[in-house]
């Protein structure tokens, strides 16, 4: 029914003198449990779908979202856009797609332990097995959800991409420690697949390590000192600095100034393309097609085929991010970065798998190599400011090494450095890539979106810390 | 809505002992401008139908896309089917008992809404600003709904609302920039070029800005600054946070945490989240959550409520109480009267070490200005509020009465709020 749907509308926006159509048909069904100090307080099932509809009428860009459909209705809704958008031509930007091929597809994740044949108390269990664990923490907010997304996208070129992406994610939230001596941490985990990930995530095992790690640093940290040091940034730290100052200033649609109101603008400018940013070492990439990756698509919401897009290469900026119409402003392809949350919200340009490759030094060899050092493995406190340029980190685990050996766990060091800084500053590559799952968000309304980010463990030359 | 009503009782016959069916049907518009042109308009039509159910304490929420006759049974079935397999919830204490009176809210639904002309009122909006700068981008919104609750403890309202939104950013040269919000229930109400006016001259006062330097500072915070501030103090009010280990504000019920005054009120006219109901029908009031500084009550449902043997204050959130609408106010004073401070318009990225003990930062963005011997002096770029909310809390000093309603990317739930002096901000900044 959805593709007479999709096909309906696509045709009526046509007949209403659209140049350009394109209908995305979503439909999601989504579980979610949560286990709050190990109690079940709320579960829930939901399903939605909806039309997102796209187009583009004397070059001006209309966007409707559709979750009642009949046809009259469908009717209405989209003669109501074509006038809005008529309404603001006067003073409308004239928008061009890049040329891109048709493409005519299914494609799907595929699970060997189905999201539908696992029942909630299954799901639940998962969470129990965790709390049980960490049983001794005070503030254990666990949380599972596992999500199908099946769309049909079709496009007035010819396209016809069909696709069904199930995801699962876990979150916790943890409070360790008594009365104003404590430490937070968030924890995700997500995969685009079924429920046999969870066995290689090991959760309780994995979560109590974490709760044992994070205790006896509230126990025996010291305060951590003042000055500069060479800083060692575990893979998570290296992994949102990479997702932050990498992957969102490299948002073409930010450097164009589209998001300007809300997500802000990016320092870094369209004729910085094949520039120096980072120490030669330095490889970002963004990577959608990485295999059950949490970020996972093979085609992008405008119907473009993903690939892996280097976006810093030996430390110079490679490529940025682009949908077809930041691609046609550049006069390039789409490297396809379209990707929209729901049904009801409109494509932006949004990163995927954004982590830095991993080089020839092993972990253990960097601390070796340092003399006067801080390694913050984790994170939990960060921000950056809106064009991507000055960002802070605040350690979770973290600890003091000295003349090649760790010798104290820290209690919450801060860096707080300019984008520039931090990637020059790399001077060390480990080897041991790791990816952590994210929701990024942009856009108004805002959109949260499934990402990886990561990289490897590296080191930063002369940093000063607070 | 006979059809909700027969869902429920089939629910009720399955086993459940509490349901509530809420249903929205809605439409909305949106213009999203971008250097001065028009880059997206927005169309959206839908409906949505959700429900909450207990079965034996066993806790569940679902959304359905309709309901007719022929689904019924196998909607309630699924249901019941899948709340067998969940635990008890021990805390669960039921939901509000019906009949109630819904009193009206005045100025929450504007007929002229339907038939705005909306690219004339964006188009007003960026000349504004545009006379002080040299680009401009943002969106407005309109938002028109009907809404219908029906609950298993007799209770049946329904309401209409609509809402309006704009947000406009003014640029000039790099980190020269002004930004403001305003939101309504009613056109009229809307303050557009007001907004679009303030924008810009901020975008035009923050000419070369220079990096600030890190020190302790009196921090005047404008409209756009303090309200995911304020956003922050009352998620962390909401017992669901308390009980997570999320809050500042546990274990300090009754206490003196500083000299102002934080309202939630619901039934706030033209209040751009004012509903004459919560989610489980509770008809809604004003709550003080800090009454002179005293931290006097957290947000509840009924069922939170009962196990802290309080009364509900009408916050659900069924899971998780939520404030509507947050109003704050403090003594006023000549706020601007300061030594040596900085005046911080707008704020994002606001994000926590500890949600526990408060240890959190926040960035300053858009204009930023070093105010010496009680007056503005220059725009500075590139520092961080680095401190403790608890800190900023008992350090507010004053305020002035330039009161405006926004929300913002930062603060989703609207705030009424004016100018806020916050003394003795720990200011840090970035290593080159």
């Amino acid at each position: 029914m959805h593709e007479t749907l999709a096909e309906f509308a696509l045709e009526y926006c046509r007949k209403k003198g659209a140049k350009y159509v394109e209908v995305r048909f979503e439909k999601k069904s989504y579980n979610d449990f949560l286990l709050k100090n190990s109690i079940a307080e709320h579960s829930s099932f939901e399903e939605s779908q909806g039309l997102g509809i796209r187009y583009l009428i004397n070059n001006n860009l209309g966007f409707i979202a559709i979750n009642k459909f009949d046809k009259e209705n469908i009717k209405s809704t989209i003669e109501k856009s074509i006038n809005l958008t008529k309404n603001t031509k006067d003073f409308g930007e004239k928008i061009n797609f890049s040329k891109e091929p048709v493409h005519k597809i299914n494609y799907q994740v595929k699970q060997k332990k189905k999201i539908n044949n696992f029942d909630p108390e299954d799901k639940l269990n998962i969470l129990k097995e965790i709390d049980k664990k960490i049983k001794q923490i005070p503030g254990r907010y666990l949380n599972l959800s596992d999500t199908i997304t099946e769309k049909y996208f079709i496009n007035s070129e010819g396209s016809k991409i069909t696709s069904i992406i199930p995801k699962i994610h876990f979150f916790a939230y943890l409070t360790i420690g008594s009365k104003n001596k404590t430490i937070q941490k968030h924890i995700p985990y997500g995969s685009s697949s079924g429920y046999e990930v969870i066995r290689k995530w090991n959760l309780p095992d994995a979560i109590e390590n974490d709760v044992n790690i994070l205790t006896k640093i509230l126990k025996k940290g010291v305060k951590s000192p003042k000055g500069t040091f060479d800083l060692i940034c575990g893979p998570e730290i290296t992994g949102i600095a990479s997702h932050e100052s990498v992957g969102h200033p490299y948002e073409a649609d930010r450097i164009f100034g589209r998001e300007s109101a809300q997500a802000g603008e990016s320092f870094v400018k369209k004729d910085m393309l094949k520039t120096q940013i980072g120490s030669e070492i330095v490889n970002v990439v963004d990577n959608p097609i990485l295999e059950n990756s949490y970020g996972f698509y093979l085609y992008d919401d405008e119907g473009v085929k993903s690939r892996n897009t280097y976006l810093i290469k030996n430390g110079v900026i490679n490529e940025f991010l682009h949908n077809r119409e930041t691609a046609h402003k550049m006069n390039l392809k789409s490297n396809g970065f379209a990707r929209a949350s729901d049904y009801d919200k409109e494509t932006l340009i949004r990163m995927s798998n954004t982590y830095v490759l991993p080089g020839d030094s092993s972990e253990e060899e960097i601390i070796q190599e340092t003399k006067k050092g801080i390694f913050m493995k984790s994170y939990q406190e960060w921000n950056i400011d809106d064009k991507r340029y000055q960002q802070k980190y605040v350690g979770s685990e973290a600890y003091l090494i000295e003349n090649g050996k760790i010798t104290k766990p820290l209690l919450s060091p801060v860096l707080e450095v300019t984008t520039p800084k931090f990637w020059k500053s790399i001077d060390m590559v480990g080897n041991n890539l790791k990816l952590f799952a994210g929701n990024c968000g942009k856009g108004e309304p805002m959109q949260g979106i499934p990402v990886f980010m990561g990289g490897p463990t590296i080191r930063l030359k002369n940093i000063k810390l607070k | 809505m006979k059809i909700a009503e027969k869902l429920k009782t089939k629910l009720m016959k399955k086993g459940a002992s509490d349901v509530i069916i809420s249903a929205i049907n809605y439409s909305g518009k949106q213009i999203k401008f971008v250097n001065n042109k028009v880059v997206k308009t927005g169309t959206e039509a839908a409906q949505d139908i959700s429900l909450f159910v207990a079965v034996n304490k066993k806790i569940l929420t679902t959304s359905i896309k309709d309901i007719n006759e022929n689904k019924l049974d196998s909607i309630s079935n699924k249901i019941i089917r899948f709340s067998k397999n969940l635990p008890k919830n021990p805390n669960y204490e039921g939901i509000t008992q019906g009949p109630k009176k819904h009193k009206e809210i005045s100025q929450t639904y504007d007929k002229k809404v339907l038939d705005l002309d909306e690219a004339d009122l964006v188009q007003k909006g960026i000349n504004k600003a545009l006379e002080y700068s040299k680009r401009v981008s943002g969106v407005f919104e309109t938002n028109i709904a009907d809404s219908y609750l029906l609950t298993s403890n007799n209770i049946e309202t329904e309401e209409k609302s609509t809402q309006l939104y704009f947000s406009i950013r003014a640029l000039n040269n790099n980190y020269e920039s002004g930004h403001m919000n305003s939101c309504s229930r009613t056109l009229n109400l809307l303050e557009v070029e007001e907004a679009a006016k303030l924008a810009g001259e901020i975008a035009k006062k923050a000419k070369n800005p220079l990096p600030g330097k890190e020190g302790k500072y009196d921090v005047v915070f404008s409209h756009m600054a303090f309200a995911p501030l304020l956003n922050n103090i009352a998620e962390a009010a909401s017992i669901f946070a308390v009980e997570s280990g999320l809050s500042f504000l546990s274990n300090q019920l009754n206490k003196k945490l500083g000299n102002f005054n934080l309202i939630d009120d619901a039934t706030l006219p033209n209040g751009y989240n004012s509903t004459k109901y919560d989610a489980e029908g509770s008809p809604t009031q004003l709550n003080k959550i800090i009454d002179n500084g005293i931290l006097k009550t957290y947000l509840h449902n009924t069922s939170t409520a009962k196990r802290y043997k309080v009364k509900t204050t009408a916050n659900a959130g069924l899971i998780s109480p939520d404030a509507f609408n947050i109003i704050f106010d403090a003594p006023q004073k000549d706020i601007f009267n300061i030594k040596k401070g900085i005046y911080v318009t707008n704020v994002w990225y606001t994000r926590f070490q500890n949600y526990h003990t408060g240890d959190f930062s926040t960035i300053p963005r858009d204009g930023m200005f070093l105010i010496e011997n009680g007056k503005i002096t220059k725009p500075i770029k590139n520092v961080r509020i680095s401190d403790n909310i608890l800190n900023i809390i008992a350090n507010i000093s004053g305020c002035n009465n330039n009161v405006k309603q926004l929300k913002s990317w930062e603060a989703e739930t609207p705030v009424k709020t004016p100018e806020v002096l916050v003394k003795n901000v720990n200011i840090t900044k970035p290593t080159d």
